[in-house]
C-alpha cells in the first residue's frame, strides 16, 4: 500500500528533504549468503546481442527521412555573437532548416566555453550538415577570459554561496594537537568520453515526441523535455534500451536534445544530433579541476583531534559545486572539523556528475595526508585508520545502516601485508612500495521506483520497468532477482526497459543507485506475483505445486505482480565502505609509474551477482588509474580554449596500463535496507584509487605527489622535493 | 586522412600510390609502402628500427601505416592540430611558448616548438640510413627541415616527390626506448634511438625538437620551455641507458 | 540515396558476401557498412583512427575502418562482427563477461579472433600488445584478456 512520508532524498551527496509516496516494503530480506540465483555470478542476459553487436544503440537507429544535424560551436572560452547569418547555410545541397541564437534556450549568444552551442543546421547528410554549418556567417566580440579558479574566488564570480560544513571548533582541535600536517593538492579536469557520444534521434507523431536517446535517466529526459516544452509527460516518449556508456554524463536532455527537436518540429522530419568525439571532449560535462588546502591535526597516539579543508572547485561557467569536502566531513571520527568550498565560475566546460563526483578527488587528498601524518607519527597507516574508525555519522550523530569498514581492513591485511617483499624488489632506480586509502560513499538508492512482473502460461517471467541499463549489468542482476524470487530458471526471465512508454518509473541510473533503488521494487514486483500464483495453488488444493504446474493452468490468462521500492530507514546513513592496496614500481630517473596490483576490499550490501560486481570493480579501479597517471583535459592558458579534443591526446588506459586486480565483497545485506539489503557498487571502486597510488609512490620513494595526473613532471619533482628534503633533514609534509 | 577530414590539409584529388611504391624487405634495402607492423616483426632488420615500429601508435595504424607514411607525418602540436594561426600556418607566433607545452620540444624551439612524433625517423636517424626518392638519393636526416621564418616546411619533400625505399647500413648494435604517457599507444615524450655502426655510435631523438633529433653536442644544451624541462630529465636517463645497452653487446 | 553521392558502381565483398554500391570518393569503409549496407555492428567511436571500435578484418588484418577509404578494400575481403557472429571469441566474451556497455566490444572481438588466428595460445603480453589499439572506456579490460586465454574452452 502506498503511504505519504517525509524523508530525505540523496543523490550524490545531495540532500534534500522532500515529501516521498512510497510503497510499503514488507518483506523480509532473505537469509545472507549465496541464494540460487542471486549472489552467484550470472552471465550478461544480453551478453550475446551486445557482442555480437546486434544490440540496438542509438547511434545505430536510422529512421526513414531522417535529417542529421551540425552543430556550430563557440571556439572561443568567452565571447558574444555580435553577428550572425545563417542564410548562408540553407542554400547549402540537402539543407532543411538551421536555428540560432534566440530561437532556442540552449542555442547561446554569450558563450561562456569553448565548445558552446550557437547555431544548428539539419540536412540530409551529416557531411551535408557540416559542410553547410561552414557558411555560417559569424562575427564574435571576445569578451575578457577568467580560467583560473582562486581568482575567481578573490573576484567573488560564484556559482553559489561557499558551502560551508562545520561542528567542534576546528581552532581548539589544532591547538589540541600534537602534530599538525598541511598540504595542496591539485586534481585535474577529467572527461567521461563514454564510447558512444551523447546523442538523440528525434521525431514527432502529431503532437506527441519520441526521442530516442543514450541516457541515464528516462524518466528524467522525459520530465525534462514536457516542461521545458509544456507537454503534459506522455506525450514524451523516451527509449533506450542500450547505451554505450555514461559515467554520470548523461543524466538529461542537454543541448543536442533540444536541438533534434525544434530541428524535427520545423522540418516535420526525424532528425538526429550526434556529437562528434570532437564534440564530447568540449561540451558534455566533465570532474572539475579542485584545489584542496587541507590541515589535519592528531594527538601522539594518532588520534585525530582537527580537519580543516578549504577546497575551490573550478566548476566552470556552469554546474554544481560537487562534495569534494565529502571524506573530510565523513571518513573518520573527529570532532573539530571545518570546511569550506567554494564553486569558482570560470570560462571552462560546465562540470558533470562524474562517477562519485567530489569523492574521488577529496579521497586523493584527504588520504595523502593522512599517510604523511602516519609517517610524522610513526604510525602504520591502516592502524591509523583503525584508530580514527567512526561508529557514527560525525556530522549529525546518525547511526549508519550497516557498516562493515573494519572488516573491510581486516581482509586487506594480507594484501597490506605484501608491502615488505614488495619493497625489497626495488633496485637502484626502480623503486616499489604499497600504499592504501579507505572509500566512503552513498550508494543506497531509494523511492520511489516501480516494476511489473508478467508470468504467463509458459512458466516464463517478463520484468516490465522503464529503467536503463547503461553497461553496469543491470538487466542482469533484475532477472537474477525475479528469477529468484519466483524460484524460475534465470533463462525464464526476460527484462523488458528502456521505455517510458512501455514500463512505470525507474530510477536514476546514477549515485550507485541503480541496484539499490530497482532490486527491492523488481522483487517485491514479482513477489506479488508468487503470492497470486500461490493463491491459485491453494484455491486448487495443491498449495505445494511447482509454479510451472500452476501457471501451466493460465492458458491466455497472466498473472500481473506490481512493485514499489520502499523507504530508507529513518533517520540513518545508508553509505558503502571499503578499502584498496595498491602496489606501484617507481622509476626515479625518468618518472615512470607502473600500478603492478590492486587489491580492493569494498562493503556494499548483499552482491546480487558476483560476475558483474567484480567487473565494476575492475572498471572503476582501472578509470581510477586513468585519472592518477594519463589522463588530463588541457586547456590554452592564456585563452582557456580547450587543446585536448581527440582520443589521441586525452589518454584514457590502455589495456597496458591494467595491473593486476584483486577483488573481494563483504557480501553481508543491510539489515536496515530495503527487502534486498543491497547498496550500489559503481562508484565506490574508482574513490580510492589514487590515494592508494600516491600513498604507493611515497611508500616506494619517500616523494609526495601533489597534483593529479602524476605525470612524469610531478613525478620527478615530487622526487627532487624530496631529495632536498632529505639533504637538509626537514620534516616532511610541512 | 583525419587530417584531410579536419580540414587542416586540402586536396583536389587523392592519388592512390600503393601500386607504385615498393612494399616488403630485400635485403637491406625496405620498401616505404611496407607496413610497420611487418618490420616489428622482421628479424633481419636492426633492434632500433623494429624496437621504433613495435612500440609506435596502436596494431591497427601498425598494420595500415607506412614506413614512408611514418616518417612523413605531421607534429601532434595541438595548436597546430587545431588550427590555430601558428608559424607552421604561416602565422607570426608559436603560441607552445606562452602557451600549453608539456610535451613540446626541447631543441630547437626557439621559431617553433613543435615535436616531431615519429619513432621509426629517429630509428632511421640513428641508424643513418639512406632514402630513395623517384628524385633523389639522401641521408633521411636531409629529408626533415627545421621550419624557420622564410621556409616553413618541415620536409624537403617536393610537390611529385615519392619515397621509395630505405637502404640500411649494416648496424653492429642499436636499441630504441620511448617514454610515454601511458604504456602503449602513444606519441613518444621522449624517445631514443642509438646504433652502433662501423664503430661509429649516433643518437637520435623523437619528441625532443620539430625534426628528429640527432643528438651531436650535449643534453645539457637544451632549451627547455618552463614547463617541459622534465624531458631533459627523462631523455638524460634514456640516452644513458640507451648508450649502455650499445656496451652491454660488446 | 541523395544524388550527390551518385558515383560509379563499387564492388566490395563483406562477410563473403558480394555487395554493389554506390560510393562517394572519400566515403570511409565504416560509412559504406554501416549507411549503406546496414551492418551497424562496426561501432564508431571516434571517426579519427584513435580507438578501435571500428575494427574490421581487412584480408585477415585488423583495420580501422573509419580511416580506411571505401574504394581502397575494394578488391579485398572485408571481414566484420556480423561475419563472426558465431566465434567462439563472441560466446568466451560472455562468458568471462568481458564486456560492459558493449560498444567497443565488436572492434575488441575482432582484435582478439585476427590475434587467435595467428596465435592460438597468446601470452599476456602477446594479448596486451596486440589489443592495446581497442579502447575500453568501461574498463572490462582484465575479463577481455581472460576471454582470449581462454577462447577454446
Amino acid at each position: 500500500m502506498a503511504r505519504l512520508i517525509r524523508t530525505e532524498k540523496e543523490v550524490e551527496g545531495r540532500y534534500e528533504e522532500v515529501w516521498l509516496v512510497v510503497e510499503e516494503d514488507v518483506l523480509e530480506q532473505w537469509p545472507a549468503g549465496a541464494r540460487e540465483i542471486v549472489g552467484r555470478p550470472a552471465t550478461r542476459i544480453d551478453g550475446l546481442e551486445r557482442a555480437r553487436g546486434e544490440a540496438v544503440y542509438t547511434a545505430d537507429l536510422k529512421l526513414p527521412g531522417m535529417l542529421h544535424t551540425a552543430v556550430l560551436r563557440s571556439p572561443y572560452a568567452h565571447a558574444r555573437v555580435a553577428r550572425i547569418d545563417l542564410a548562408p547555410a540553407l542554400t547549402m545541397p540537402g539543407v532543411h532548416a538551421a536555428i540560432g541564437p534566440g530561437e532556442l534556450d540552449v542555442l547561446v549568444e554569450e558563450c561562456g566555453f569553448h565548445g558552446a552551442a550557437i547555431a544548428a543546421v539539419c540536412a540530409d547528410t551529416y557531411a551535408q550538415a557540416r559542410a553547410a554549418l561552414s557558411r555560417v556567417e559569424v562575427d564574435f566580440e571576445q569578451l575578457e577570459v577568467l580560467i583560473d579558479p582562486d581568482e575567481a574566488v578573490a573576484r567573488g564570480q560564484l556559482l553559489g554561496e561557499p558551502r560551508v560544513r562545520e561542528r567542534g571548533d576546528l581552532d581548539r582541535g589544532l591547538a589540541e594537537a600534537d602534530v599538525v600536517v598541511m598540504g595542496e593538492y591539485t586534481t585535474q579536469v577529467v572527461l567521461h568520453n563514454s564510447m558512444e557520444t551523447h546523442q538523440a534521434v528525434v521525431q514527432w507523431l502529431g503532437d506527441s515526441l519520441e526521442v530516442f536517446i543514450s541516457t541515464q535517466y528516462i524518466w528524467g529526459v522525459r520530465d525534462e523535455i514536457a516542461s521545458t516544452l509544456g507537454l503534459p509527460g506522455d506525450k514524451v516518449r523516451v527509449v533506450c534500451n542500450y547505451m554505450g556508456g555514461g559515467f554520470g554524463s548523461k543524466n538529461g536532455a542537454d543541448d543536442y536534445t533540444f536541438i533534434a527537436i525544434e530541428l524535427a518540429k520545423r522540418t516535420r522530419r526525424p532528425v538526429r544530433c550526434a556529437l562528434t568525439r570532437r564534440e564530447e571532449n568540449l561540451a558534455t560535462g566533465n570532474r572539475n579541476a579542485t584545489i584542496q588546502r587541507l590541515t589535519i591535526g592528531a594527538r601522539a597516539d594518532g588520534t585525530l583531534t582537527a580537519l580543516g579543508g578549504e577546497y575551490v572547485n573550478a566548476t566552470g561557467w556552469g554546474g554544481w559545486s560537487s562534495p569534494v569536502e565529502g571524506p573530510m566531513q565523513m571518513l573518520y571520527a573527529c570532532e573539530n572539523v571545518k570546511t569550506t568550498t567554494w564553486a569558482a565560475k570560470i570560462n571552462q566546460p560546465p562540470m558533470k556528475a562524474f562517477r562519485a563526483p567530489g569523492f574521488v578527488e577529496g579521497t586523493f587528498g584527504l588520504e595523502s595526508l593522512l599517510d604523511v601524518l602516519a609517517a610524522k607519527l610513526d604510525i602504520d597507516p591502516l592502524d591509523l585508520r583503525r584508530r580514527n574508525h567512526a561508529q557514527h555519522d560525525g556530522a549529525d550523530g546518525r547511526p549508519y545502516s550497516g557498516k562493515n569498514l573494519l572488516e573491510c581492513y581486516r581482509r586487506a591485511e594480507p594484501h597490506w601485508e605484501r608491502r615488505h617483499e614488495v619493497r625489497a624488489r626495488s633496485t637502484g632506480t626502480v623503486k616499489r612500495g604499497v600504499g592504501m586509502a579507505s572509500q566512503i560513499w552513498y550508494g543506497g538508492g531509494g523511492p520511489p521506483s516501480y516494476a511489473w512482473v508478467r508470468v504467463g502460461s509458459d512458466g516464463r517471467a517478463a520484468v516490465v520497468t522503464a529503467m536503463q541499463d547503461l553497461g553496469t549489468g543491470t538487466r542482469t542482476a533484475m532477472a537474477q532477482i525475479a528469477a529468484e524470487e519466483l524460484g524460475i530458471p534465470l533463462d525464464h526471465v526476460t527484462v523488458s526497459l528502456g521505455d517510458s512508454a512501455r514500463g512505470p518509473f525507474a530510477s536514476i541510473s546514477a549515485g550507485s543507485s541503480t541496484t539499490p533503488s530497482m532490486g527491492p521494487a523488481v522483487r517485491a514486483a514479482a513477489a506479488d506475483a508468487r503470492r497470486q500464483i500461490e493463491e491459485i495453488a491453494a484455491q486448487r488444493g495443491t498449495p505445494d505445486a511447482p509454479l510451472a504446474e500452476i501457471v501451466g493452468l493460465l492458458e491466455d490468462a497472466q498473472i500481473l505482480g506490481k512493485g514499489g521500492r520502499g523507504p530508507n530507514p529513518t533517520g540513518m546513513q545508508v553509505l558503502t565502505f571499503g578499502v584498496q592496496v595498491a602496489e606501484v614500481a617507481v622509476d626515479i630517473e625518468t618518472g615512470e609509474v607502473w600500478v603492478d596490483r590492486i587489491a580492493a576490499v569494498h562493503d556494499v550490501g548483499r552482491v546480487i551477482n558476483p560476475l558483474g560486481a567484480s567487473s565494476q570493480i575492475e572498471g572503476g579501479i582501472i578509470q581510477g588509474i586513468g585519472h592518477t597517471l594519463s589522463e588530463h583535459r588541457l586547456h590554452d592558458p592564456r585563452t582557456g580554449q580547450i587543446l585536448t579534443t581527440s582520443l589521441d591526446a586525452y589518454k584514457l588506459p590502455t589495456f597496458a596500463d591494467v595491473p593486476v586486480i584483486v577483488s573481494e565483497l563483504i557480501d553481508e545485506p543491510d539489515a536496515q535496507l530495503t527487502n534486498l539489503g543491497s547498496k550500489g557498487l559503481g562508484e565506490p571502486p574508482i574513490i580510492p584509487t589514487a590515494a592508494a597510488i600516491s600513498n604507493a609512490i611515497r611508500d616506494a620513494t619517500g616523494a609526495e605527489v601533489h597534483q593529479l595526473p602524476i605525470s612524469r613532471e610531478e613525478m620527478l619533482r615530487a622526487l627532487r622535493e624530496a631529495a632536498a628534503r632529505e639533504k637538509v633533514g626537514a620534516p616532511a609534509g610541512v | 586522412m583525419p587530417l584531410l577530414r579536419s580540414g587542416i590539409v586540402r586536396a583536389e584529388t587523392l592519388v592512390d600510390i600503393r601500386g607504385v611504391v615498393p612494399r616488403g624487405i630485400d635485403g637491406a634495402s625496405i620498401g616505404a609502402g611496407t607496413t610497420l607492423a611487418e618490420l616489428e616483426c622482421a628479424p633481419q632488420i636492426p633492434d632500433v628500427l623494429r624496437e621504433a615500429c613495435r612500440l609506435a601508435a596502436s596494431p591497427q595504424l601498425r598494420n595500415m601505416g607506412s614506413l614512408g607514411g611514418n616518417l612523413l607525418q605531421s607534429t601532434r602540436c595541438w595548436y597546430w592540430r587545431l588550427k590555430w594561426p601558428c608559424r607552421l600556418h604561416g602565422g607570426d607566433e608559436c603560441f607552445a611558448h606562452e602557451g600549453e607545452h608539456r610535451e613540446h620540444a626541447i631543441f630547437e624551439n626557439g621559431f617553433c616548438a613543435s615535436a616531431h612524433p615519429s619513432d621509426v625517423a629517429a630509428a632511421l636517424v640513428a641508424l643513418d640510413a639512406t632514402l630513395h626518392t623517384n628524385r633523389r638519393e639522401l641521408p633521411v636526416s636531409d629529408l626533415y627541415h627545421l621550419p624557420r621564418a622564410d621556409d616553413r616546411r618541415t620536409t624537403t619533400l617536393e610537390p611529385g616527390e615519392l619515397l621509395l625505399s630505405v637502404e640500411l647500413p649494416p648496424a653492429e648494435r642499436s636499441v630504441y626506448l620511448k617514454a610515454m604517457e601511458r604504456k602503449l599507444w602513444a606519441f613518444p615524450l621522449v624517445g631514443v634511438a642509438a646504433a652502433r655502426t662501423g664503430g661509429v655510435t649516433r643518437v637520435a631523438l623523437a619528441g625532443v625538437a620539430p625534426v628528429p633529433f640527432l643528438l651531436q653536442g650535449s643534453l645539457e644544451d637544451a632549451t627547455p620551455l618552463p614547463r617541459n624541462a622534465y624531458k631533459v630529465d627523462v631523455a638524460r636517463a634514456l640516452v644513458k641507458r640507451a648508450l649502455a645497452a650499445l656496451e652491454e653487446s660488446t | 540515396m541523395p544524388t550527390s553521392r551518385r558515383s560509379p558502381l563499387l564492388r566490395l565483398e563483406v562477410n563473403d558476401h558480394v555487395y554493389e554500391l554506390h560510393a562517394e570518393v572519400g566515403t570511409t569503409l565504416a560509412e559504406a557498412l554501416r549507411d549503406d549496407l546496414a551492418l551497424t555492428g562496426t561501432k564508431v567511436a571516434c571517426a579519427e583512427g584513435h580507438c578501435g571500435s571500428c575494427t574490421v578484418l581487412v584480408d585477415g588484418v585488423p583495420t580501422l575502418s573509419c580511416i580506411t577509404l571505401v574504394h581502397s578494400v575494394a578488391d579485398a575481403k572485408v571481414t566484420t562482427i556480423e561475419g563472426l557472429r558465431d566465434h567462439q571469441m563472441v560466446h568466451a566474451f560472455v562468458r568471462e563477461d568481458a564486456l560492459q556497455c558493449g560498444f567497443c566490444t565488436p572492434g575488441q572481438i575482432v582484435s582478439a579472433v585476427a590475434l587467435v588466428g595467428a596465435t592460438p595460445k597468446p601470452s599476456t603480453d602477446e594479448i596486451r600488445h596486440a589489443m592495446a589499439g581497442n579502447l575500453c572506456r568501461c574498463g572490462a579490460y582484465p575479463k577481455i584478456e581472460e576471454a582470449i586465454r581462454t577462447w577454446q574452452d
